[in-house]
């Protein structure tokens, strides 16, 4: 019932935004009406805040085409292949650069890239013109953004915070079901994949949804801070997990946990079960296990390997633990609207920047390079084959490239982008050539224009049909395309239309040809760019946070691909991918307990991170990696170290990672007991 | 060309210069409101702001056109 009325909501709001921008757009005698019409729908999203921050960046990357036209345009309208060229770099230029953001802001560049070529190529026959034309495009899509943001600020508006509650709710929901699923079963390597894919999805939504926040009615609280640090919490949740479940497998195959470690096991399954089962998730679940200090082995007393294993299994679901209260403190602080949080947790948010997304340079350039490659073949066909429309072709070219640059194939979604296109020009025609000649006056056209506006409306309200909503609704408009005089000119209607399905065949053809990626490939070039990543983490004295920030993205995006690449590599993928995570935060924690733990230890640390950092150089070059040996007896000599200091919260940490890092890197040579080392 | 503002040679209409300003006001206004906690007391916070937007849009029209200043030059 709820669903119903916000999509009710959202329809009347949107009908209401259109409305006016046709009106506003008609009545200030704008070029064309119609692109107000669908810069609204455009911008229309289910919650004010995503209106309103698009709405911004699509008035600033319209701006920054426009200038960019007015700049490139006069010098070159003389030789039509030299501004064809630099259309087309231009283009390549904003996409290659929005690829590299990967934040929602990343609009602005990408759309900066394409409205320079509608603004540019519209004109060469008539240069004179160009300056009327930007501020024309410029006029057109300010009254249609600006309409469109008033409406669903004031419509019903729903802010972001009950989508932020309901999505923070779910990530704590799943997470402690996870949590329970991995002490109870320490060897599913699948789910741990099939969780990390979930959790991706919802870090990537909640980083939207964050920047949001900042563009939302003045009455959401600005808590984004609180956010950011649930979001790095949220991330550090995954490593965190597979490195218990390590633990504790190890443990298992030798013996098995102690009572206290068994007791600690089965309480905390208790408890996220609870959590998990919890009509609240944030307040439910009852208190969390007690986190007594675990048993520190006393310094210089005797080291043996199976009680090493055992602190740090009992470690590190202590960790798990805490990072599910920090989750749950930071998520019930962003329901509350801020509030008082504890002070490890206050000094972090005051602190919270965003952290840096991976940047994949290769499919930036892939994709800069098949824009380019778009633009000049529309281009060569405009010129060279004399076709009037070609410019339009150029134009849809370039669109068609961009909008959907960052999936994996482009060329499935431009399909589908041309059978919405098509199944939208009969009905446009029908518009444009039986209904619009009978008709006179706005509010004639207002009320022939409902009901198809409530269609498109309706449909662009469920989640699944937004896209195919916004293309049915542009190349309905576009089709349409009215002016205030009426002209029914089948011949252009045709040559125009015609022109635009042209230039979304030849981004789907570049697309086949450019953006076909082997999804084994993808994931492979994936990790070995992990594994660069984690060679710059071990340099000590690089900032720790925003690497490993970088590390997990990749090696989400490679968890993300998984389930794609072929059957005989999967396993190798699987199980690389989750050591990458393990190894990656575990040396962050190492890092950041450094200086704690005094100056015995900074140079036995020095020698594994450098070890470290040779085995993940080596697997980044796929050359063969250095002995267990050699990583083995640097870790261990860090062991002794470690373990000689005095007990504190700092040694644990470093005690954890060590032991954790030895698991997963020298598995095979045999820990040497310290007894005799230490005598 | 009596009436319109001219940056770099280029004419602007006052009211838009004037609507950019009153924007940034209401930007400026709406900060100030939400660290005093003052949209407590907001029914409607996107029908708030939009009026608070208007009303300082006239409040800078009528301030303006009392000392002539849409008829000058800015260059």
């Amino acid at each position: 019932m709820r669903i119903l009325h916000q999509r009710a909501a959202f329809i009347v709001a949107n009908t209401a935004a259109i409305l006016s921008a046709l009106y506003i757009g008609l009545a200030a005698d704008l070029e064309r009406p119609y692109w107000a019409v669908f810069s609204t729908f455009i911008v229309a999203a289910p919650i004010a805040g995503a209106v309103r921050s698009k709405a911004v960046w699509r008035l600033a990357g319209t701006v920054i085409g426009a200038a960019a036209a007015l700049l490139i345009v006069p010098p070159l309208v003389h030789s039509p292949p030299l501004l064809c060229l630099a259309m087309a770099g231009w283009v390549a230029l904003c996409l290659g650069l929005s690829l590299l953001d990967r934040t929602p802001r990343s609009y602005v560049l990408m759309l900066s890239g394409y409205t320079a070529t509608i603004v540019g190529l519209a004109v060469v026959d008539v240069p004179l013109a160009i300056f009327d034309t930007a501020v024309a495009r410029v006029e057109e899509i300010s009254v249609g953004i600006i309409c469109g943001a008033l409406a669903h600020s004031i419509f019903f508006p729903r802010t972001v915070a009950v989508e932020l509650n309901e999505k923070t709710a779910t990530a704590i929901r799943m997470c402690a079901g996870w949590i329970s699923q991995t002490l109870r079963e320490p060897t599913a390597e699948l789910q741990t994949m099939a969780a990390s894919r979930r959790l991706t999805q919802l870090l990537a939504d909640l980083s939207t949804l964050h920047t949001h926040i900042a563009f939302d009615l003045s009455d959401v609280p600005r808590i984004g801070k609180h956010l950011l640090v649930l979001r790095e919490r949220l991330m550090a949740l995954l490593p965190a997990m597979t490195n218990a479940q390590l633990a504790i497998d190890r443990l298992r195959a030798s013996g098995g946990p102690n009572a206290p470690l068994n007791a600690l096991l089965a309480d905390t399954v208790r408890w996220t079960d609870q959590i998990a089962a919890a009509a609240d998730v944030l307040d439910g679940g009852g208190s969390a296990p007690s986190r007594a200090a675990p048993l520190d082995a006393a310094a210089g007393e005797s080291v043996r390997w199976p009680l090493l294993l055992e602190q740090t299994a009992t470690h590190q679901v202590q960790e798990l633990i805490a990072v599910l209260e920090d989750c749950r403190t930071l998520a019930r602080a962003i329901r509350d609207g801020g509030g008082p949080l504890p002070p490890h947790l206050e000094t972090q948010v005051s602190s919270a920047r965003r952290l840096p997304l991976y940047r994949d340079y290769t499919l930036a350039l892939l994709s800069a390079g098949a824009a380019a490659v778009a633009v000049v073949v529309a281009c060569i066909l405009w010129i060279w084959g004399s076709w009037p429309e070609g410019a339009i072709a150029a134009q849809f070219a370039a669109i068609g490239c961009s909008f959907f640059a960052t999936l994996d194939r482009p060329s499935k979604m431009l399909t589908a982008t041309l059978y919405a296109v098509l199944l939208a020009l009969p009905v446009a025609a029908f518009y444009q050539f039986a209904v619009l000649p009978r008709i006179e006056g706005f509010v004639a056209l207002a009320l022939v224009l409902v009901p198809i506006l409530l269609l498109f409306s309706f449909l662009q309200a469920i989640p699944k049909l937004t896209g195919a909503a916004l293309i049915l609704a542009i190349s309905f408009f576009g089709g349409l395309a009215f002016q205030k005089m009426y002209q029914a000119d089948f011949a252009a209607f045709l040559n125009i239309n015609l022109a635009e399905i042209a230039g979304v065949l030849i981004a789907i053809a570049i697309n086949l040809v450019f953006r076909t990626i082997d999804p084994t490939w993808n994931a492979l070039r994936l990790s070995r760019a992990a594994w660069r990543t984690m060679d710059r983490l071990t340099q000590s004295g690089s900032p720790t946070a925003g690497t490993h920030s970088q590390l997990v993205d990749c090696l989400s995006q490679v968890a993300m691909r998984e389930e794609l690449v072929d059957a005989a590599r999967r396993d190798q993928v699987r199980s690389d991918t989750l050591r990458g995570l393990r190894v990656g935060a575990n040396l962050v924690t190492l890092n950041s307990v450094e200086r704690d733990c005094g100056p015995t230890f900074a140079a036995p640390l020095e020698a594994v991170r450098r070890s470290i950092g040779s085995i993940f150089s080596a697997w980044a070059r796929q050359r063969s990696t250095p002995t267990e040996d050699l990583i083995g007896s640097s870790l261990d000599t860090s062991i002794r170290t470690v373990t000689a200091l005095p007990p504190s919260a700092a040694r644990m940490k470093a005690l954890a990672g060590l032991v954790a890092l030895r698991i997963d890197l020298a598995p095979h040579s045999a820990f040497q007991d310290l007894q005799e080392t230490t005598a | 060309m009596i009436g319109e503002s001219s940056i770099a040679g280029v004419f602007f209409p006052p009211l838009l210069m004037l609507a950019i300003g009153a924007f940034l006001v209401t930007l400026g206004l709406r900060w100030l409101l939400r660290r005093l906690h003052l949209y407590r007391f907001v029914w409607h916070a996107g029908l708030f702001d939009t009026a608070l937007f208007v009303v300082v849009l006239w409040l800078m029209s009528a301030a303006t056109t009392q000392v002539g200043f849409s008829g000058s030059a800015i260059s």
